[in-house]
């Protein structure tokens, strides 16, 4: 590569020469992790422009009192579109598209472990968008981000948007899901010798950690979503309150979801800044076990906080008061990790560059968002800021202020890597001064807009005294941050062309996506320096001075396949234990009409059971025999798998044929309902892991099985005997425990 | 009865008091002074109070929420601190240790909180006395057991840091479930806590004094077993993290402790 | 910022002012953590630039005694605010003891006001007596609603069957303004309810004028009343006295009484009612009631008849 290039540093490019030929073919067709990741952002920079749009309009028609200039539902629909697209098609593909690029690059690796699937991840987002953005031609949902029933229920709002948003949200969270397993194994498998598991980068260390909240929580959201499209299409009541269902608990579902999902956004950003204030400091991070540990703590705090979005629908105050106590606990970690970052910078030599502007402010604002989010973790005061405009100033301060200035931040520190050009330093601190006058202008006096009972998600309001000119204030402070936007873009766009060619290493980080070329080639590395320590750059040009060695002995990289499937049993379990609880919620004191005990039969069931049962103990049979070698033994014990799942599938089938002869269908009671979703999503699992073992049985039939590397057998019985495992539960819960207790 | 004459009079003898006790000695003498006996005697003293204490009286037929502490107690917190206890290089024979893997030791621990809250075992763990005794028995023996594979005296017993995160963090999971089952829906658990006999007027002082009428009750058991169970486990990952972390401190020779103070 | 009619910080009982109270320690803590961050990232910046050329500085990775102190301080903050947060809790929204006094149910887009004991039914408009609280159950007809008057009293979700509770209570006589805050739907913006805090006797005043049915109007008012029978009008509004029934939107035994109409959209005078009724949908857009396309004379007639009903 040295060589051969002389000038290849003037003028450095994203793509080969002879890419350049037919490039739109290398963009769609890439599996490449850097050109996703640049797929992921150009898709996050599209989505940002429309949501961007959104919300210029939301606060033009907000300017004034009384104000005509849009009509009530579409500002509903405005606002709904602008969360949704901001959560989960801008900040979420910005993350992950920064992760996709960085994270191999920075253990070490050549690509992620999977990349065909990664592929897959960021083209469901543009489809997941598409989905959404075809409410233009059917009628936008109008019910808001949460989607809160009974209001997101047909009979409140009929629009076909709403369906759409739900299957957009549905293919998003299996993409993301996607990418949460693509993460991990990459991080469990991939790491280049000497990266161990505490020598990672804080930002690889943290998305690793935040890959496990993405698989766990968003099939809460899949299970959530599935049920509210049930209730619109098929006629069930899970939501509805006078059908017997509990709007409430769509609010526990959405926001087991949605808390967690919260830190989805936010230690992404936290692994952003921790990489980059040591570098601009120049020192090593202060106390990375604290930022680590602590991110692990609010990884797992993240699950059980999100009653605290619920502290006025009635729980009860003890109830109110132990979701006080985790919101609270919560804020701990996460001030340790404040305090970690500022204390990085005292005692430095800090180079204010762009990207470090970023994290200042970004530590500025995202402090105040966090305090205001400990007052709204105390329930009094939640009683009164809740749903007003000091909590829109709340989560835009942690969402804007901390998260997306974080990502600017990175986007500014990576570009030089990601394009080989650096962004313009003159146009960069413009767009950051624009940025923090326009955004702090837009929502700093939203808080005090909320303690004057401004509530938010109105289309216009009566001119109360002070609320005309702080609300023009706002909307003044969003033009500013969308001129700063266009100043953004015009730099890229700029940069793109004609940036200063920036080297391998501009900003001499310690990480090791700095030790290749800008652009990396597609293979990443030439070689790769030794790691002994968290800053293996530093050791290389310190040799005299080396950071004191981290510990080496580590776990051992797990087969990728078994890893994989892993996480995914780890996300499907997610999934049934929501649907697990639901049952349970509905069916603990029975229903009238048709319940467990007037409309199941137990024996017939523990047969069939009894059959699924079996097929773990023939599968395990056959994948001892591929141990062996011994091929026609181990495809008859596969058949007979086959077989014994087919009984079960049959047996079910059957089951369902009688309920509905007697007239027990989706719709006919909450027992109904969440016995058919939950044995129906059962059954489709053993429908797919039946479709999975056929493959394997016809790819060892054909002898093809063995012939690339490692078996899949393993993986997929993994998978079946996991189908198995939940049908215990399920058997149990459904059929068995009903009669007992 | 007041609160006052509740704490000063509720003392009752629970002859699982004296098997603690009898724990207690044994440990004095077999180690003597070897192990951290603070951390022992501690735990023998918890269990013990949870035993005797008027938190016994009201957990034992009164209510819901006072059971569930003692559960929590007995399950959780004292256990640990007498696994915690014990002397270093303290190991169980040969058997028990191929017996207790941890998959084993979660179940134990995990399973015995759901197993007790079946409402019939329930009801008969606070009707009669011996049942109440091979309950109280079966919740520390097993949450010992539960606890062995993070806290064995002997790191060779132990499932090392990443692997005991992911052992707690499930168990925390196992325990939220239930604690959601018991909190959000009218299921009644423990029928008997709904209309206790009541001879000596501590109900009275229960439902108006401290305004636990059994919704309420119920509820707060419920949350009981989901936050401050979870609390325990979470301190837990805390304490292997650190010491995951921690051992990169210690190994690391080169690190000047001047500088690190 | 307490000028405001609906700010937080002007409470005017003692369930708002113990919230108000809890605030104040907040926002001193918040402060003082604030100053605390702000000031490590001033004295980073001011005292330790660099400059281009210089030498790395000292490679300082952590300090355990200063991470473990900055790990207890959260904690004691922690705990002191949940302490502070306890008693603000019981002293806002203490249990409901005895039956409720007004249940009021949230509607698309607009407020019903049932006063449990003296069988009045209103709309948009609590009316209280000074000095006593009042116990309020909310429902709901369709969708979650949320009742807030934030110098009042906590908000509160309107849960379908829940039965959710809580005390309003002024200690001073006026008008205490509220919203919806839960977004409902369409005309989510213009679902305002009033808090009407009076004096015991003319509370007691009221309670009895609202009490009686309406009298039956008489010349161009009692042509009004012909035409809401004849025009389905009554099927959705009930008037006691004259034409019970209807329930889907707001009574109208003593409409002329209130001080707005439209759940807040227009102050309750003749000339804003006549436009009202020529085109609702155009004055609230989305609003249940129909356009019915109504005639000049008609629209007098309606109007007689309205203000009537006093």
């Amino acid at each position: 590569m040295s060589g051969a290039a002389p000038a290849l540093p003037a003028a450095p490019s994203i793509l080969t020469p002879e890419e350049q030929a037919h490039r739109r073919l290398v963009w769609i067709s890439t599996v490449d992790h850097k050109r996703i990741g640049i797929l992921y952002l150009v898709f996050a920079l599209v989505f940002f422009a429309v949501g961007g749009l959104e919300a210029l309009f939301i606060r033009l028609q907000l300017a004034a009192p009384n104000n005509t200039l849009l009509s009530p539902d579409t500002f509903n629909a405005l606002f709904t579109l602008h969360g949704t697209t901001m959560i989960f098609l801008v900040v979420m593909p910005a993350v992950f598209g920064l992760v996709n690029y960085c994270l191999p690059l920075m253990i070490g690796a050549r690509d992620m472990a999977f990349p065909r699937l990664n592929a897959l991840s960021v083209w469901l987002v543009l489809f997941g968008g598409a989905l959404l953005y075809f409410c233009v031609l059917t009628g936008p949902p109008t019910m808001g981000w949460f989607a809160y029933a009974p209001l997101s229920e047909t009979p409140y709002t009929p629009s076909l948007g709403v369906d759409y948003w739900i299957v957009a949200l549905l293919a998003l969270g299996i993409g993301s899901v996607a990418t949460g397993i693509n993460f991990i194994t990459t991080v469990l498998c991939l790491r280049a010798p000497g990266m161990t598991l505490r020598r990672l980068p804080l930002f690889v260390w943290i998305n690793f950690v935040n890959a496990f909240i993405v698989i766990l929580a968003l099939p809460v959201l899949n299970a959530g979503l599935i049920m509210l499209l049930m209730d619109r299409r098929l006629g069930t009541h899970f939501f509805l309150a006078r059908e017997g269902g509990s709007p409430v608990l769509w609010q526990h579902i959405f926001w087991g979801f949605g808390h967690p999902e919260v830190y989805i956004l936010a230690l992404p950003a936290f692994g952003i800044v921790s990489e980059i204030i040591p570098v601009f400091a120049r020192k090593p991070i202060f106390g990375y076990g604290f930022v680590a540990s602590s991110s692990v703590a609010i990884g797992i705090l993240s699950f059980g906080v999100w009653a605290h979005h619920m502290f006025t629908v009635g729980m009860g105050h003890a109830a109110e008061n132990f979701f006080a106590i985790a919101s609270m606990l919560i804020a701990i970690p996460t001030g340790v990790k404040v305090l970690n970052w500022s204390a990085t910078l005292i005692g430095g030599r800090i180079r204010m560059d762009v990207p470090l502007l970023y994290c200042v402010a970004f530590l500025i604002q995202f402090t105040i968002g966090g305090l205001s989010g400990v007052t709204h973790a105390e329930v009094a005061l939640d009683w009164q800021t809740k749903n007003s405009y000091y909590l829109v100033a709340h989560f835009h301060y942690v969402a804007v202020g901390g998260i997306f200035f974080a990502l600017l931040a990175g986007l500014h520190y990576w570009f030089p890597k990601i394009t080989g050009r650096m962004l313009d330093d003159r146009l960069g601190r413009l767009g950051f001064w624009l940025f923090v006058v326009g955004f702090n202008a837009t929502f700093m006096i939203q808080h005090v807009l909320g303690f004057m009972g401004m509530p938010r998600r109105v289309y216009t309001y009566p001119d109360l005294p002070g609320w005309h000119w702080m609300n023009l204030l706002s909307t003044c402070g969003a033009g500013v941050m969308a001129v700063a936007s266009l100043v953004l873009l015009w730099n890229i766009a700029r940069s793109l062309r004609r940036g200063r060619p920036a080297g391998d290493n501009p900003w001499e980080a310690w990480t090791l996506e700095w030790a290749t070329t800008s652009p990396p080639p597609a293979h990443n590395f030439e070689r790769l320096p030794e790691v002994r320590g968290r800053r293996p750059l530093w050791d290389l040009a310190h040799p005299e001075r080396p950071d004191p060695p981290t510990p080496s002995g580590d776990i051992v990289a797990p087969d990728h396949t078994r890893a994989a499937v892993w996480c995914l049993i780890a996300s499907e379990a997610a999934f049934f234990g929501v649907l697990l609880l639901v049952f349970v919620f509905f069916n603990i004191s029975p229903p009238a009409g048709p319940n467990s005990r007037n409309s199941l039969e137990l024996g017939r069931t523990l047969a069939f059971s009894l059959c699924l049962f079996l097929s773990s103990f023939t599968l395990w049979r056959s994948e001892a025999a591929e141990r062996r070698g011994q091929r026609r033994r181990m495809a008859a014990w596969l058949g007979l798998t086959i077989l014994l799942g087919l009984v079960f599938i049959v047996g079910q089938g059957r089951e369902y044929l009688g309920l509905f002869h007697r007239g027990i269908g989706f719709g006919t009671n909450l027992f109904s309902s969440s016995f058919y979703i939950l044995t129906g999503f059962h059954g489709l699992h053993v429908c797919a892991g039946l479709i999975a073992l056929l493959i394997a049985l016809g790819l060892s039939l054909s002898g093809e099985l063995r012939r690339r590397g490692a078996s899949p057998l393993g993986a997929i019985g993994l998978y079946w005997h996991f189908v198995d495992a939940v049908w215990v539960f399920v058997l149990a819960t459904v059929y068995v425990l009903p009669r007992l207790l | 009865m007041t609160t006052a004459r509740l704490l000063l009079t509720g003392w009752s003898w629970n002859p699982m008091a004296a098997l603690v006790a009898a724990a207690a000695g044994a440990y004095l003498l077999a180690f003597r002074g070897r192990g951290r006996p603070v951390l022992f005697l501690a735990g023998c003293a918890l269990a013990a109070l949870a035993l005797v204490s008027p938190l016994a009286l009201l957990a034992s037929r009164y209510l819901f929420s006072a059971h569930m502490a003692q559960h929590l107690i007995l399950l959780l917190v004292a256990p640990v601190l007498l696994v915690l206890g014990l002397p270093a290089g303290c190991r169980l024979p040969a058997a028990a240790r191929g017996l207790l893997r941890a998959p084993v030791a979660w179940t134990a621990g995990v399973g015995s909180m759901w197993f007790w809250h079946v409402p019939a075992l329930c009801d008969a763990a606070a009707a009669s006395a011996g049942v109440h005794a091979v309950q109280s028995a079966s919740l520390l023996l097993l949450g010992a057991a539960f606890w062995w594979p993070i806290a064995a005296p002997d790191p060779r017993d132990r499932i090392g840091p990443l692997g005991g995160i992911g052992y707690l963090f499930s168990a925390c999971l196992a325990c939220t479930a239930l604690g959601i089952i018991i909190t959000l829906t009218p299921a009644e658990v423990c029928p008997i806590f709904r209309s206790p006999a009541d001879p000596v007027g501590i109900l009275a002082l229960a439902r108006r004094r401290w305004a636990l009428g059994p919704e309420r009750d119920r509820q707060l058991g419920g949350l009981l077993m989901w936050v401050p169970m979870c609390l325990v486990y979470l301190s837990a990952i805390f304490v292997e993290l650190a010491r995951w972390y921690g051992e990169a401190a210690e190994r690391a020779p080169s690190a000047p402790p001047g500088e690190a103070a | 910022m307490t000028s405001s009619p609906e700010s937080i910080f002007s409470p005017d009982s003692p369930q708002a002012r113990a919230i108000v109270s809890l605030w104040t320690v907040n926002f001193v803590v918040c402060a003082l953590i604030f100053t605390v961050v702000a000031a490590m990232v001033a004295v980073g910046l001011c005292y330790f630039r660099g400059r281009p050329g210089d030498a790395d500085p000292k490679q300082v990775a952590e300090n355990r005694r200063i991470e473990v102190a900055w790990l207890c301080g959260p904690v004691a903050i922690v705990a002191l605010l949940f302490v502070l947060n306890l008693r603000a809790m019981a002293r806002s929204d203490p249990p409901p003891s005895g039956p409720d006094d007004l249940e009021v149910i949230g509607h698309q887009w607009w407020w019903e006001i049932r006063d449990l004991r003296a069988g009045i039914v209103t709309a948009n408009e609590v009316h209280i007596p000074v000095g006593r609280p009042v116990s309020v159950r909310l429902d709901t007809a369709d969708v979650l609603h949320e009742f807030w008057v934030p110098r009042l009293t906590r908000k509160m979700t309107a849960v379908p069957l829940a039965g959710n509770h809580i005390w309003i209570e002024a200690d001073h006589p006026g008008i205490y303004r509220g919203v919806c805050s839960e977004f409902c739907g369409t005309e989510h913006a213009w679902m305002r309810v009033m808090v009407v805090a009076q004096p015991p006797a003319e509370f007691a005043a009221w309670e009895k004028a609202q009490e009686r049915a309406a009298a039956a109007p008489s010349g161009e008012a009692a042509d009004g009343l012909r035409l809401m029978r004849s025009m389905t009008c009554v099927n959705c509004h009930a008037i006691r006295g004259l034409a019970p029934g209807g329930t889907a939107g707001p009574d109208l035994t003593h409409f002329a009484s209130r001080r707005t109409f439209g759940s807040g959209v227009l102050a309750n005078t003749p000339a804003n009612l006549r436009r009202w009724l020529a085109d609702p949908q155009k004055i609230k857009p989305g609003v249940k009631m129909p356009d019915f396309n109504l005639k000049p004379a008609q629209l007098d007639a309606l109007v007689a008849c309205l203000e009537s009903l006093r």
